[in-house]
């Protein structure tokens, strides 16, 4: 009798876990980004087809999750910040090329324009910048910084994200070393980041924190991040350097293996739409905080469009990048 | 206690008979294949993953999303040990790992004996502490102390912070003074188990012949709890070792890097470095190896088996006029270890921002509204979790009770290799076995294709959380067993009885509260498992612990923090339901048993509640 409940007890075990949720849904999206939620549910709600949001934490651990996935990968669509990782996807053959005739559906801004890559790896949805986030608290007026040279006077409070960790941060470090120039830039950052337990930081939480608590006077961080904090009333400013910024386009990228194309092409396209943007910026998160690159959209109220870009010369950047980072891991990371 | 109803004489004759027969219609096969199928299990939940990973450090290209072949090089692992980042985290994790196992196994020890055998003042509060502080995760526990110590954080907003402690802190003392706040209750659990298990009759005997406490402690209680000394020494070693929590944040923050975040740093990118992850990986796994082996090797001889069926509870001490210094080093403890950070987490989960301190306009009530109201992500999250940590509870603990009895009796070379794998897997990271996860079920020719367990489904997260909860399960339930006298399920033997009746009706209500302490530590553990969570996160919908993650690093830790707070209370109420009546039942039995003195007849007598 014994043995049948213990028999019992199995059987019942193993229906228990037969009967969870298995997932059967038309469109499979991982990301990092905070509005991806929102937009999704909006989408399902328009179009009535759902969407499994899957987010395994920072865009690294996302990159780690489909690394790992490899060739035979789970998700239908990504949606991340930076480009560069896009590209390398896609010449892996993770990523398909977005077609041709989903970009001439929108209304790109020039900003959206320039965003476009050649391979079609991504389509751009959003853009933001890095900026100089700076506590007001701990800096008077007088002495707020205006360029990334300005920073030496803050050695050993300036807090900044590992470009190992983060793709928005080697993308500021290639556009750093291309507006400052390379030998000026690392002589640059050598006399600034002389406090390795501050330039290491693993994500713009942690550097919002930094200077939040004021461990650090001033941070190098995604602007979005900053102008969030703003609008959740702490006491920081965004300074954009005078040296020009880069843009960080947020791409959405379909699988090269995906089974749902229609459905996938239908999200693109209420992404790009009125409705899709104003999901997009339904919160206040650092991602809500975007720069729209679709005509006759705006940005948040706040947030700072009005920027001097430059373009980042993506072949020397991605040419350099192991280089660069591990130099950067040498000299500023414990 | 439904499984064993009441029976007489006669339903016991008639259920053995049943079992017998069933015993017999078993082919020999099954009765011989026991080693086999715990090499099994422990092969699918952690020795493939394991390795798939590990083998990369050896096979960098193998499952390279480029070129992928399997061509064997030594350049992964030149490149780590020629890299003086790499010496230096080695150096720094064994640093760290041998002076925490240290300062933990002392608190603990110390803890266990002055919540069990003296009579302080609060006795019974105060062992409910290392519960509490267990329910705490450590990367909030993490969280909470650098809320506290930073420069501009609460202690310094009070002015409770002297500059040079602040500076101090981040370093080496403060990450062993956090991490032995946050693990003595692994070290307590351990030594309490063995302590409970001790009884007084020797300690008695050796007070009748003369001998001074101390001397009793010294030379009987001491080389007897020797074991459970040595093994909460090693789990804490293992444990800081594949800590992550404190790694990723005050090791981050103070110029300490550990061997953990460079596994993490290495494998959170795309392309993955497998080869790098896998190569310190392989470091780490020899670390433990290496003390698991060593602990061998130096105590050779057999482990005490100490309840025999007539252990009676010990008597307690009277410390007299040490009580209240006593109860005040215990209080102090829960102060630092349960009180101050929780203080942090609430005050961080009903303010609206950090820069501002504690002032009142501050406060808000917004992010605990958002965690209990219905059909929101946080809340649906954390009923996820719960339900996955129940469920995984249940099959972790059934699971570690079975292996557990049979590998008392197994050869020691099977019992070394699992208590090795045991801790090898405790001292993993969960990130790496949870790549090993994805590995295994989403690129293995077989397995991708399976439907149950599947990749992307929530049986998957529930057997990768099983396979992390596993190694506790076993060590907390093989101690318990390890002190059977094996004359108990002998006599049950030689009278005809099955095998799984002997566990069900002998073993069980033996160790029915280190089977129920093992049911709980891996609910609350679960509730809050992070890179498993994180790497196995289901299509459906994530777990409440990738949600707290995420909305930390995005710098939402008010939200982060309200649902911290509302799991924790969620699991000290479910872990309260279960402990309490459960406490009741089994209290009696106890004396019952000690007055029986035919093995037999004392385990019927236990059965019945």
């Amino acid at each position: 009798m014994r043995t049948r409940t213990t028999f019992c007890f199995a059987i019942s075990l193993s229906t228990l876990a037969l009967t969870m949720p298995a997932s059967a849904s038309d469109l499979v999206l991982y990301d990092a980004l905070d509005f991806a939620g929102p937009v999704a549910k909006a989408f399902q709600a328009k179009t009535g087809l759902t969407v499994d949001v899957v987010e395994p934490g920072s865009t690294g651990e996302t990159l780690g999750k489909i690394a790992a996935e490899g060739n035979n990968p789970q998700f239908d669509i990504v949606w991340l910040d930076g480009s560069a990782v896009m590209e390398r996807m896609a010449a892996d053959h993770v990523l398909q090329a977005i077609p041709a005739a989903a970009y001439d559906k929108v209304a790109f801004t020039d900003l959206g324009k320039s965003l476009i890559p050649q391979s079609h790896a991504f389509l751009p949805t959003g853009t933001s910048t890095t900026a100089i986030e700076v506590n007001t608290k701990k800096v008077p007026a007088d002495k707020m910084p205006k360029s990334w040279a300005d920073l030496q006077s803050f050695a050993g409070s300036v807090a900044a994200k590992d470009p190992n960790l983060s793709g928005p941060a080697y993308q500021w470090l290639a556009g750093f070393f291309q507006t400052n120039g390379l030998d000026t830039g690392k002589t640059l950052l050598s006399k600034t980041l002389t406090n390795k337990s501050l330039s290491g930081l693993s994500s713009g939480g942690k550097v919002n924190k930094a200077v939040l608590t004021g461990d650090a006077s001033v941070g190098i961080n995604q602007d979005s991040a900053i102008f969030s904090k703003i609008a959740a009333g702490e006491p920081v400013v965004a300074v954009y350097p005078s040296e020009g910024s880069v843009s960080l386009p947020q791409g959405l990228g379909i699988s090269a293996k995906t089974q749902h194309m229609d459905a996938a092409q239908k999200f693109i396209d209420f992404v790009t739409s009125a409705e899709g943007q104003a999901a997009m910026q339904n919160g206040d998160d650092t991602d809500f905080f975007y720069i729209p690159i679709i005509k006759g959209i705006n940005a948040k109220p706040g947030r700072e469009t009005n920027i001097a870009y430059t373009h980042l010369d993506d072949a020397v950047a991605s040419a350099h990048e192991t280089e660069w980072k591990q130099w950067y891991k040498d000299n500023f990371v414990q | 206690m439904t499984i064993f109803p009441p029976t007489g004489a006669a339903a016991v004759a008639r259920g053995a008979s049943i079992a017998t027969s069933l015993q017999r219609g078993l082919p020999a096969l099954v009765r011989g294949s026991g080693p086999i199928a715990i090499y099994a299990v422990f092969a699918l939940l952690i020795g493939l993953p394991l390795a798939l990973v590990l083998v990369q450090a050896v096979v960098p290209d193998l499952f390279s999303a480029r070129d992928a072949g399997s061509a064997l090089s030594l350049e992964p692992l030149a490149r780590v040990f020629n890299s003086p980042r790499v010496a230096a985290s080695v150096l720094h994790s064994l640093e760290l790992g041998m002076l925490v196992a240290c300062t933990t196994t002392v608190v603990g020890g110390a803890f266990a004996i002055l919540v069990q055998r003296c009579d302080i003042p609060f006795r019974a509060a105060i062992s409910t502490v290392p519960w509490l502080v267990f329910l705490t995760p450590s990367y909030l526990k993490a969280l909470a102390w650098v809320l506290l110590m930073s420069s501009g954080g609460y202690l310094a907003q009070f002015g409770l912070l002297p500059s040079w402690l602040g500076t101090s802190f981040f370093g080496l003392g403060g990450l062993v003074f956090v991490h032995t706040l946050s693990l003595f209750p692994l070290a307590s659990f351990i030594i309490g188990s063995a302590l409970a298990g001790l009884g007084s009759e020797l300690e008695d005997a050796a007070r009748l012949s003369g001998a001074a406490p101390f001397r009793i402690w010294l030379r009987i209680n001491g080389p007897l709890l020797a074991p459970a000394i040595a093994l909460s020494f090693i789990a804490t070693f293992a444990e800081v070792l594949s800590d992550f929590g404190l790694a990723s944040t005050i090791a981050r923050m103070s110029d300490f890097g550990v061997l953990t975040y460079g596994i993490y740093a290495a494998a959170s990118d795309y392309p993955v470095d497998f080869p790098a992850a896998g190569a310190q990986a392989l470091v780490l796994l020899s670390l433990v190896l290496l003390v698991v082996v060593a602990d061998r090797l130096l105590r050779r001889r057999a482990d005490p088996r100490l309840i025999s069926g007539r252990a009676r509870p010990a008597r307690l001490y009277n410390p007299g006029s040490w009580r209240w210094p006593a109860m005040a080093s215990a209080l102090a403890t829960a102060f630092l270890a349960l009180v101050l950070p929780l203080a942090a987490i609430v005050a961080r989960a009903l303010t609206q921002t950090l820069g501002n301190g504690l002032v009142w306009s501050n406060f808000t009530s917004a992010n605990v509204t958002a965690v209990l109201g219905a059909n929101t992500a946080a809340n649906e999250g954390l009923l996820r979790s719960l339900f996955y940590a129940g469920l995984t509870a249940l099959i972790t603990s059934a699971l570690a009770l079975l292996l557990s009895a049979r590998l008392d009796r197994a050869s020691p070379v099977l019992r070394t290799a699992v208590i090795g794998l045991s801790l090898g897997a405790v001292a993993i990271p969960g990130i790496v076995l949870g790549f090993g996860y994805i590995l295994v079920w989403n690129r293995l020719p077989g397995f991708r294709d399976w439907p149950f367990p599947h990749y992307g489904d929530g049986s998957l997260l529930v057997m990768g959380y099983v396979a992390a909860a596993l190694p506790y399960c076993l060590v907390v339930i093989l101690s318990a067993i390890g002190q059977l006298a094996p004359s108990l399920t002998d006599a049950a033997r030689l009278h005809g009885v099955g095998t799984l009746r002997r566990l069900l009706a002998i073993t069980l209500p033996l160790v029915l509260l280190s089977v129920v302490t093992a049911f709980l530590l891996t609910f609350i553990r679960t509730v809050f498992e992070l890179p498993m969570s994180q790497m196995l996160i289901p299509q459906s919908g994530p777990p409440a612990p990738t949600l707290i993650l995420k909305l930390f690093s995005h710098d939402r830790d008010g939200l982060a923090s309200a649902i911290a707070l509302t799991a924790m209370a969620a699991a000290a109420i479910g872990a309260a339901l279960v402990w309490y009546p459960l406490q009741r039942l089994v209290r009696p039995r106890r004396s019952s048993v000690a007055v029986d003195t035919h093995g037999n007849q004392s385990v019927r007598t236990g059965a019945q509640p």
